[in-house]
């Protein structure tokens, strides 16, 4: 126990004693809280911008954060510091234009805009965006709770329980779950992890010659991995939102904002909303704790699950769903945002990507060094653990993201209503020019711009063909640990060919890969 | 062509493809098989990977062509194909611009007319990134908007500024397109 809470104070010190930004009347200010308090910010405003969303920012500012900060240890707290502050203000950010103009800022603000725009039409967008933060916030500090509680223990259960032919069993079942639960079916979505698999194996490998380069001298290293990454899930957005603009299909604001007097939160508000938050936080954090699943489904169940019930219970003067219901509001915020703490549940305690946000976090570790995500970084030593340590401090700034979203969150959200009306047709160039040119700096070679562009017109297709881009990104990077893992399974074996179902639990990880893929394609089709 | 027909051919062009990086691809473009001896003792070759993969990507194909006949949107419109060939010309004309407006201006006008002399000299290592990052800018937007206005020009030219002042008044070691090529 001393251990412990000696390595939170070592986490909370790494982030308050890390590498200075810049000094103030002769104090040093660290630049890792800082770093926060603008990817808050910075979150809040790309969540109210339509076109824009959080994986964007975060994909785009990952390689500024590398050249700002290095390639040294020091530069993981800051550098995620940033990126989690864009993961937190970007769900505040998304209610805005959902509210304000009946226009999701992200997908799974679209819940939102069901009762939130009628309030504002109803004269009360300040109800509604202070409805909105405290539910947001509400289910983002819940998840991030049962993220500390839980990773932890999952990872060292993990370290205990499962040896090589289990871990590798669990990546496959992770994948194979990926797979099914996404996209139209689980053909498009094996599709998908099928060539993320190979994009990834392209130039890997342990021959010193390289495999699949088809004699290509550019491909001898593989692609570079933020091309592939932020060319099949930024660049691909970025064409299929061009293409919308192009034939007039993107969505339009509707300014029939309105404002009166009594606009605020109304006395009775929050004890009226606190149950849907509850239940809203609570499906929010189980949806995201399963890699894949997304905050959308979360916003869904927890709204169709909360109108049922206010069916149930409302009085006669209580606004129904979708006219205006706060309630409305609540359950589907508390929902989205508590999705982004639990999917660090996978990350953490297994190195396994459940959505985009947390691709580029593990993006983020691969890149810089010293910290790999996954049960290891749990590991109590006798000589100081620095991964751990690292976790802690990501704990700490999770604790100060949420509290900088509870104090100056919602007056920052509620002056993001202009950047609603910026029309995604100047955004999104200017965005795409951002994102070659910040692989451009980290690759220094026209090569990988162009490869991007091509990852990029694989996604635009995916995206017209149904077929979803996640699970390509996330076999794209559980590629390499697979292969690993089952080498060394393998070896460890002594050869045996029947390596992976030697240990029962392993044949249970394989049994369920092949049960999500046959059970959830039953589901879908009878959907 | 109907629907059904195109998620068919989809996965018939899948289990196609699979098969042929299976049967070629593989086998000539790594070094050891699927297992390898070394020093005695078996090992996973740099093939097995791959080939599960490609066995996976066969096994999608399947499950597409088996699903074809539920299917009820088409997957490509011949204007998504129209989309894509005119965005990547235009990209194309873009990174042509970028890479080669430096040289050729410095050819033309610069003492010497070495580029890779000047590529650390204002405005000579801008220049491509300029005509060719804003005039990618200027011709989405005007592609968007059907019609080339000032407005679209003068953004594209200032986000390609704004860059500019980021990342080269910002850091001394990082390159912008295409210094790092030339």
């Amino acid at each position: 126990m001393t251990e412990t809470l000696d390595y939170i104070l070592m986490g909370i010190m790494a982030v308050l004693t890390g590498p200075e930004l810049f000094s103030l009347f002769g104090m040093a200010i660290p630049a890792a809280p800082v770093m926060l308090v603008l990817g808050v910010f910075t979150g809040i405003a790309v969540g109210a911008t339509p076109g824009l969303a959080g994986p964007m920012a975060m994909a785009i500012s990952l390689p500024i954060l590398i050249s700002i900060f290095g390639f040294t240890p020091d530069a993981l707290l800051p550098v995620f510091g940033f990126l989690i502050g864009i993961m937190k203000g970007s769900t505040l950010g998304g209610a805005v234009p959902a509210i304000l103009f009946n226009l999701p800022g992200t997908p799974d603000a679209m819940m939102t805009t069901l009762d939130g725009h009628p309030m504002a039409q109803a004269g009360e967008p300040k109800r509604a965006l202070r409805i909105a933060q405290l539910s947001s916030v509400a289910g983002d500090t819940f998840s991030d709770i049962v993220l500390f509680v839980c990773a932890p223990f999952l990872a060292i259960m993990v370290e205990q329980w499962l040896d090589l032919p289990e871990k590798t069993a669990l990546l496959i079942l992770s994948i194979s779950f990926v797979a099914a639960v996404m996209g139209g079916s689980p053909g498009k979505g094996l599709l998908s992890v099928s060539l993320g698999l190979i994009v990834a194996f392209i130039a890997s490998g342990e021959d010193l010659s390289p495999r699949l380069t088809l004699g290509i001298p550019a491909l001898r290293d593989g692609f570079p991995m933020l091309s592939a990454v932020l060319g099949i899930l930024i660049v691909g957005e970025i064409f299929a939102a061009i293409d919308n603009e192009r034939r007039g299909i993107a969505q339009r604001a509707d300014s029939g904002e309105r404002t009166s007097d009594h606009d605020g939160l109304r006395k009775g508000d929050v004890r009226r909303i606190l149950p849907f938050i509850r239940r809203g936080a609570l499906i929010g954090t189980i949806v995201g704790a399963l890699p894949g699943v997304g905050s959308t489904l979360a916003a869904t169940l927890s709204y169709s699950l909360a109108e049922r019930r206010h069916r149930k219970t409302a009085g006669a003067d209580d606004v129904a769903f979708g006219k205006g219901a706060p309630e409305g509001i609540a359950a589907t915020e508390a929902a989205n945002s508590a999705v982004s703490g639990a999917n660090l549940i996978p990350v953490l305690s297994l190195g396994i990507p459940g959505n985009a946000a947390a691709v580029f976090l593990i993006l983020a570790a691969d890149s810089i060094g010293g910290f790999n995500p996954g049960p290891a970084v749990f590991k109590f030593t006798a000589a100081i653990n620095p991964e751990l340590v690292t976790v802690f401090g990501i704990f700490f700034l999770m604790v100060l993201g949420n509290l900088v979203n509870w104090t100056l969150g919602g007056s920052f959200m509620r002056s993001m209503g202009v950047l609603s009306r910026v029309p995604a047709r100047y955004l999104l160039p200017v965005v795409l020019l951002v994102t070659l040119t910040a692989i451009y700096v980290q690759e220094t070679s026209m090569f990988p711009l162009w490869t991007t562009v091509g990852f990029g017109v694989l996604g635009y297709l995916f995206r017209r063909m149904a077929i979803p881009v996640l699970p390509f990104v996330i076999a794209y990077i559980l590629a390499g640990p697979i292969e690993r893992s089952a080498r060394e399974a393998f070896a460890a074996s002594g050869a045996d060919p029947w390596f992976l179902l030697k240990s029962p639990l392993a044949v249970v990880f394989l049994v369920m890969s092949v049960a999500a893929l046959v059970l959830l394609s039953r589901q879908k089709q009878s959907a | 062509m109907k629907a059904s027909h195109q998620t068919a051919l989809l996965g018939l062009c899948i289990i196609a493809l699979a098969g042929i990086a299976l049967l070629f691809w593989l086998p000539n473009d790594t070094v050891s098989g699927f297992v390898q001896s070394r020093r005695g003792r078996l090992s996973i070759g740099d093939a097995m990977a791959p080939g599960l993969a490609f066995g996976l990507m066969a096994l999608s194909g399947l499950l597409i062509l088996l699903k074809a006949r539920e299917a009820c949107t088409a997957l490509v419109t011949r204007h998504d194909v129209i989309f894509v060939l005119g965005l990547l010309g235009l990209v194309a004309v873009s990174f042509t611009l970028m890479r080669y407006s430096g040289p050729v201006l410095a050819g033309l006008f610069a003492d010497g007319g070495d580029y890779r002399a000047l590529r650390d000299t204002t405005p000579w290592k801008h220049l491509g990134f300029v005509f060719g990052g804003g005039g990618m800018v200027a011709a989405l937007i005007s592609w968007m908007e059907r019609r080339v206005t000032l407005r679209a020009v003068l953004i594209g030219f200032a986000a390609a500024i704004a860059l500019i002042l980021v990342f080269d008044a910002g850091f001394d070691d990082l390159l912008l397109p295409p210094n790092g090529d030339v």
